[in-house]
């Protein structure tokens, strides 16, 4: 008995010294950003620059609108591959879940290849409308969409697959339309899942890049957001002073906005 | 209220047949699990289509093969209250039994009533994981009826709780029947709950209904030795028919001639069948037996016994021709007859209680 309980306290100990170090880990570089923003002189100024303001501004509201693009599209695409059974359903969901594993620069080139100028469709687009839609700021919500979206069918899937088909029978039973049934039963029961799906939606597509990058470019005022900003800061003018600036920033702001949400949403 | 059934379908290798009606009664569907009860009320609210078939709920065809009439579950006027009873785990008891409720002025006046037919008018506010088994049934049962449903369909729904709440439960369910008029179908595979509830009986077994009848007719009267077996006689022996009619016949069991039941439609003198008794219907006399009562009482041993506590069953094996008997008592008698004390009894098996059956 003696013995085992010294090798539970070990244990525990060990666990112990795990927690703290991994928490560390995540910590310290939060602790270096804020004390280099402190450090610099250029911080306040490029905090309030036009760039920051511009970038994001337009980071907020892409996201958003990427957020509301996968939840109205995505969410019958979730219900279906919970609940339909077809042939190539298995197919399907791998094909969700494509985007999640993929590097978002290749997401961008893929992007490109078919909506770029020269793309399958963006090609004969462009000789009837005589615009491109790459490189403009519908691109950016368009590359967000295709990196993000899936994070949230991918929740909302599991959300839904977790409500018992029998509350939807019983609910039929009780003379309730489809919509009903799925407004008043499903959607409520899978409520924590789908915010879960929002908020990890939301989060991916802020911090998009890669794919922006390559599809919508990087031009001030237009496609760039945030991330770029802070990509182009660093490699530019900027320096690490404004790149720490921008992402400290980003930082509050993402935080603010997952508080908010949290206490909304509670 | 009026109900008829009809339905044919095949799920994998499993076949289902059946057919019954019912009027403003309650219809028992009695069987083990997988014979088919389930698959019935499934047919009957719409969630379930059969290949062929014809159900008609107060007149109105909701379902016809022939004409190709399908109405989905929302369009019939059923109330299911499934097993699991999948109350809505997000919505108070008074959201829950609203929700079917077609939306009129009278909607809370209607709630109230429901909510206090059910005797759960205190509960309204609260949520379903916070009730007892036996608070949550009475939801489920007052969300089945909101949508003024004529029909109730319920599928065991007593079996989660314990044997005093059932009681009260099933109190509950006549009078409900009585003060509604309502058309009700029960799946059970409780032998005591189907004879407590039912007005009426179907047997299924392996897809098929085996006997439609009153319940005394079942219950009394099996139409096979199977659905003897399923409602729990325990004497079933095999025989041959000497003579009879429809008044009472002549039955020949290892070696014994026993006067019996009507004979069966189909049966001929020669022809094997079986005969059954309910353990209860066996009498246990002190005397001898009467000569005049011929092969209806022999002398018997007991060779095994079981108390049951309330009852008591004696296993008694003849001295001579004739079979092996099982003979239940309650306690009281089972005291006064001085049945412990004593191993060698005079059987005695009632004509009228000695049912015939045709041999399949």
């Amino acid at each position: 008995m003696k013995v085992r309980k010294g090798a539970d306290r070990a244990g525990f100990a060990a666990v112990g010294l795990l927690v703290v170090a991994f928490a560390v880990f995540f910590l310290l570089p939060f602790a270096g950003l804020i004390d280099r923003a402190a450090r610099e002189d250029g911080t306040w100024d490029a905090m309030t620059s036009a760039t920051a303001r511009q970038a994001l501004w337009l980071s907020l509201w892409t996201s958003a609108l990427t957020v509301v693009i996968a939840v109205v599209a995505g969410t019958p695409v979730a219900y279906l591959l919970s609940r339909a059974r077809f042939p190539g359903r298995a197919l399907a969901d791998a094909l969700v879940d494509l985007p999640i594993v993929l590097p978002p620069t290749v997401a961008g080139v893929a992007l490109l290849t078919a909506f770029g100028r020269r793309g399958l469709i963006g090609e004969p687009l462009e000789q009837w409308t005589g615009t491109a839609v790459s490189f403009t700021t519908a691109a950016v919500v368009m590359a967000q969409v295709i990196v993000a979206a899936p994070f949230y069918v991918r929740a909302a899937r599991a959300g839904f697959d977790a409500v018992d088909v029998q509350f939807e029978r019983v609910a039929a039973t009780l003379g309730a339309s489809r919509w009903r049934t799925f407004a008043r039963v499903v959607a409520p029961q899978a409520r924590s899942a789908l915010l879960g799906g929002i908020v990890l939606c939301w989060a991916r597509a802020m911090g998009e890049l890669g794919a922006t990058l390559i599809f919508a470019g990087n031009f001030r005022g237009t496609t760039q957001t945030m991330p770029l900003a802070i990509l182009e800061s660093f490699e530019g003018a900027g320096g690490l002073g404004g790149a720490v600036a921008l992402s400290v920033m980003l930082l509050a702001v993402a935080l603010v906005f997952l508080w908010l949400f949290r206490l909304v949403t509670r | 209220m009026t109900l008829e059934f009809e339905a044919e379908l095949a799920l994998g290798s499993f076949r289902y047949e059946a057919a019954f009606r019912a009027g403003e009664e309650i219809v028992v569907l009695f069987g083990h699990s997988g014979a088919g009860k389930s698959v019935t009320l499934q047919v009957l609210a719409g969630l379930l289509r059969p290949e062929r078939g014809r159900v008609v709920l107060d007149g109105a065809v909701v379902f016809d093969s022939a004409t190709g009439v399908n109405l989905g579950a929302r369009d019939r006027r059923v109330g299911y209250v499934v097993q699991e009873l999948a109350l809505f785990p997000h919505m108070t008891v008074a959201q829950n039994v609203a929700f079917g409720m077609p939306p009129r002025a009278d909607r809370q006046a209607r709630l109230m009533e429901l909510l206090e037919l059910l005797g759960i008018e205190g509960l309204g506010g609260r949520r379903p994981a916070s009730l007892s088994g036996g608070q949550q049934q009475r939801v489920a049962l007052a969300r089945a009826l909101a949508r003024d449903a004529q029909v109730l369909l319920l599928d065991e729904p007593f079996s989660a709780l314990d044997e005093e709440l059932r009681t009260a439960l099933r109190r509950e369910l006549l009078r409900l029947r009585q003060e509604l008029g309502l058309t009700i179908v029960f799946v059970t595979h409780d032998l005591r709950e189907a004879h407590l509830l039912a007005d009426r009986v179907a047997v299924f077994d392996a897809g098929r209904v085996l006997q439609f009848a009153e319940r005394e007719a079942v219950f009394r009267r099996p139409s096979s030795r199977r659905v003897a077996e399923l409602t729990g006689v325990r004497n079933i022996f095999r025989g041959r028919l000497l003579e009879g009619d429809h008044a009472g016949s002549l039955v020949e069991v290892e070696g014994l001639v026993l006067r019996c039941g009507p004979v069966p439609a189909g049966s001929q003198g020669g022809s094997a069948v079986d005969v059954c008794i309910r353990s209860e219907r066996v009498n246990l006399r002190r005397t001898e037996p009467d000569p005049a009562a011929g092969g209806n009482q022999f002398g018997a041993v007991v060779t095994e016994e079981f108390a049951y506590g309330s009852t008591h069953s004696l296993q008694l094996r003849p001295f001579g021709a004739g079979p092996a008997v099982e003979s239940e008592l309650a306690a009281r008698p089972y005291e006064v007859l001085g049945v412990a004390a004593r191993k060698h009894w005079t059987v005695e098996l009632p004509a009228r209680d000695l049912h015939v059956m045709p041999v399949e």
